[in-house]
């Protein structure tokens, strides 16, 4: 039991080492050609559905991918803010990560709320479960059982 | 007993969500040829400079003290060309006009030549602007043509039309930026 206990404690800090490495850790640095490809995978093609600016070939992706590389190679923005220059002029249907501010991170901690909610309730569920004394045989069952042992037993007397 | 009070709960709070989503759908206002919205309404037009299929220099800070309008263009969109009857219109009456606005198109991935031609046969004498790598349409955010944007003498933006504009529209909503805006 207490073996079992330490294996489920060392794969929880195993998790927690990986995650906490996975967060924190750098991608080193980036080229520009790097940068523009990040930006466009992020941004929808305004006038077809479900592409990328990265992939998409319609002449309003081009555009943008064309002032993405203009602002990358400028060197004045983030990759944040280049985004947000597309957002702000082309609306926030161009976003294809939506963002974690606003209305737009109901997206992300609306999932999470839900799955909070779900265990708590499965852990309530559980725990009542587990509470529940055992039932114990009224005298009616009793009765039953009796005559149903007794009928059995007679049977088997006949044959 | 409990469960019952749940189950009351939760379909009364999932008929609110779908009866507020249908309310959203029937007042949200269509989005076909008419005035649409754009956080650059109000702000400083981003800097234009190129140059007309002629090869002369524009620079749209340099029509300053004129309300400018722009039109995208491309000679192959049928909305574009159904609603060039109409900007030839706007061209002539605004050309009587003492604060009369100047029209540009603003050729949107196409060929000089195909606009030349278009030009010439439709009718249409206003300058015709380059969009080098659609740089112009990317600073207004116009995906989709014909597309209309009006600038006002200070250089502010005004006014977007998106889709093929509709008789009067341009007209109307111009005079009354020119009764809001000009001292």
């Amino acid at each position: 039991m207490k073996t079992k206990k330490s294996v489920w404690l060392a794969m929880l800090l195993l998790v927690c080492v990986l995650l906490a490495f996975g967060a924190t850790r750098s991608g080193g640095p980036l080229t520009q050609q790097d940068r523009i490809d990040l930006v466009t995978s992020r941004l929808a093609c305004p006038t077809c559905s479900g592409e990328s600016v990265f992939v998409s070939q319609a002449s309003a992706a081009q555009a943008i991918r064309i002032e993405v590389a203009r602002q990358v190679a400028a060197g004045i923005r983030t990759d944040d803010e280049i985004i947000s220059y597309i957002e702000q002029r082309f609306g926030s249907q161009v976003l294809l990560v939506p963002r974690s501010t606003g209305i737009d991170s109901l997206v992300w901690s609306l999932p999470v709320a839900v799955l909070i909610v779900a265990m708590a309730l499965l852990v309530s569920a559980f725990a009542r479960w587990g509470r529940r004394e055992p039932g114990y045989p009224s005298a009616a069952d009793e009765t039953l059982v009796k005559n149903a042992l007794a009928e059995t037993a007679q049977d088997s007397n006949e044959s | 007993m409990r469960s019952k009070y749940l189950v009351k709960i939760v379909s009364s709070v999932v008929a609110l969500v779908l009866v507020l989503l249908l309310w959203v759908l029937i007042v949200s206002e269509p989005d076909d040829g008419q005035v649409a919205r754009s956080p650059l309404l109000g702000q400083p037009a981003p800097a234009i400079v190129t140059a007309t299929i002629d090869d002369q220099p524009f620079d749209l800070q340099r029509r300053k003290g004129s309300w400018v309008v722009l039109n995208f263009f491309n000679s192959t969109c049928v909305p574009c060309i159904n609603e060039h009857p109409l900007l030839v219109d706007f061209a002539n009456r605004e050309a009587t006009n003492d604060n009369g606005a100047e029209l540009y198109t603003v050729v949107n991935d196409d060929s000089d030549g195909s606009v030349r031609d278009f030009f010439s046969k439709n009718g249409g004498d206003w300058k015709k602007l380059r969009d080098e790598n659609g740089a112009i349409a990317v600073a207004l955010g116009v995906a989709r043509v014909p597309e209309t944007w009006v600038i006002d003498p200070n250089g502010l933006v005004r006014l977007r039309v998106t889709g093929e504009l509709s008789a009067g529209l341009l007209e109307a909503q111009l005079d009354k930026l020119r009764d809001e805006f000009t001292s």
